[in-house]
């Protein structure tokens, strides 16, 4: 009898094993739950939507994974199913898994200077790969969009002076720190990581890399990432996926860089995403900076950025209210695409809500 | 010097702000002058990807891309997937390069 007991265990124990869900050309779907908890997340996520006044939450698309499967989606505007969507910053965490392939492949290492893989930085010899990982490099960047467009350092690199060759344009920045001492958000640090990265892996081989490295493993068919006039990805801003694609992103690093069975970015480089930058004091942003990505961990003292949500979650997050939220601990990814034009949206708001709807229902 | 101040005191003081005003401009000389380019680059370049990137139709790309300042020209070549738009003096395109590099400002 106990040893029936044990063969029964046994077998459950590979079932279970075995009900790992990934996305082959399509996700594998299930059931929404329905009740006052989704709608109340509908009605947060998508108010009637004005698009000549461009107030207010405007969610193009949500799209929630849990376990592999796609138990939510839901588009509004012109965004379908098919739109590959603008991510504006969550490139920055999507070069981020491309570098991670690199890494794997022994390509780098954490400490290199990037002056090794990107001469024009010769003048900062100490600035490292992890510097600007960490948006880390102490370049005085200004990092405001439409506020201060004057001063600007990101709409002079998009749009005007810097946007031949934006890596060019961001190391011709004076220093204001020494590397890797102090946090300041630049998107000029990811456009370095993404020249640095075309000597990592060969002026030949880099035109290709992402769709290689990540996008094709992935089962990613329709990804854009657009360039400079040098090539170079603008890895700060200009990648456009769909909402279900994106997810699978998310499902990558939900499983700690596994995609099946192959582990496509080494264990230590998503430690590394998820790990917290040693020098950031609480509320010099909206998150807690990892590599490339953002953290929902308490620091000094301060409360979690979103404290409705789990500390093991973790975001890429862009502007206009781009989002990709990974919860491990509850097995979700969730992808929301918008185009807020105000301040209105709040992360914490949306993991609430998204959270009383799809956490903790899953099957032992 | 101290007699013209004394004599003058509102032309001194003009003086000195259109002192200060020229050295701010001399320092900012590099983005003042890029600065109009801002409204017909932006409004090109996301445009452009808007309508051939991520296909959406041209009424609602043109509402994305609105500025507080209108542009003064602007014309999307279909054939050429080409958009070129002018806006305080200054003109600028941005032209669809392909399926995975979308589009681009130029030159």
């Amino acid at each position: 009898m106990p040893k029936g007991l044990s063969l029964i265990f046994l077998l459950l124990l590979c079932v279970t094993a075995q009900a790992e869900y990934w996305p082959a050309e399509q996700w594998p779907t299930t059931p929404t739950p329905t009740g006052p908890a989704l709608q109340a997340l509908e009605a947060y996520a998508f108010p009637s939507r004005d698009d000549s006044t461009r107030q207010g939450i405007r969610t193009d698309a949500l799209l929630v994974i849990r376990d592999g499967q796609l138990i939510y989606e839901r588009y509004a505007g012109v965004t379908t199913a098919e739109t590959p969507h603008l991510t504006w910053s969550i490139s920055k965490s999507l070069m981020a898994a491309v570098l991670g392939v690199a890494y794997g492949e022994g390509f780098f290492k954490l400490s290199d200077p990037v002056a090794k893989f990107y001469p024009p930085l010769q003048k900062h010899p100490d600035m490292t790969m992890a510097d600007l990982l960490h948006w880390a490099s102490g370049l005085d960047w200004q990092e405001d969009y439409e506020y201060a467009p004057l001063k600007s350092s990101v709409v002079a690199m998009l749009y005007t002076r810097g946007h031949h060759d934006m890596a060019a344009f961001t190391a011709a920045h004076a220093a204001y720190a020494a590397p890797g001492q102090a946090f300041r958000y630049s998107s000029g640090d990811s456009n370095l990581l993404s020249a640095a990265l075309k000597t990592i892996v060969g002026p030949e081989r880099y035109p290709d890399y992402p769709w290689t490295a990540v996008f094709e493993p992935l089962g990613i068919r329709h990804a854009v990432w657009e360039t400079d006039a040098t090539g170079t990805f603008v890895a700060s801003s200009y990648a456009y996926l769909t909402a279900r694609d994106l997810a699978r992103v998310g499902l990558l690093m939900a499983r700690e860089g596994r995609w099946g069975d192959r582990q496509l970015l080494p264990k230590d480089w998503v430690a590394f995403n998820r790990e917290p930058f040693a020098h950031y004091h609480a509320h010099e942003d909206d998150a807690v900076p990892g590599g490339q990505w953002w953290l929902n961990r308490a620091v000094e003292g301060a409360a979690q950025p979103w404290p409705d949500a789990p500390a093991d979650t973790f975001a890429a997050l862009g502007h206009w209210g781009q989002a990709m939220y990974v919860v491990p601990s509850e097995r979700l990814v969730i992808v929301r695409y918008g185009d807020d034009r105000d301040g209105s949206y709040r992360h914490n708001e949306l993991l609430r809500l998204a959270l009383k709807a799809f956490a903790g229902k899953v099957q032992p | 010097m101290t007699g013209f101040i004394r004599r003058r005191p509102v032309s001194s003081l003009l003086l000195i702000a259109l002192i200060a005003l020229l050295g701010w401009i001399w320092h900012e000389r590099v983005a003042l002058w890029a600065f109009p380019d801002i409204i017909s680059a932006y409004t090109a370049k996301e445009y452009c990807s808007c309508r051939y990137v991520m296909n959406n139709d041209t009424e609602y790309c043109h509402g994305y891309v609105k500025q507080w300042l209108p542009a003064s020209g602007f014309t999307d070549d279909p054939a050429g997937k080409r958009v070129t738009v002018s806006g305080m003096g200054r003109s600028n395109s941005a032209e669809w390069i392909g399926e995975r590099q979308g589009c681009r400002l130029q030159p």
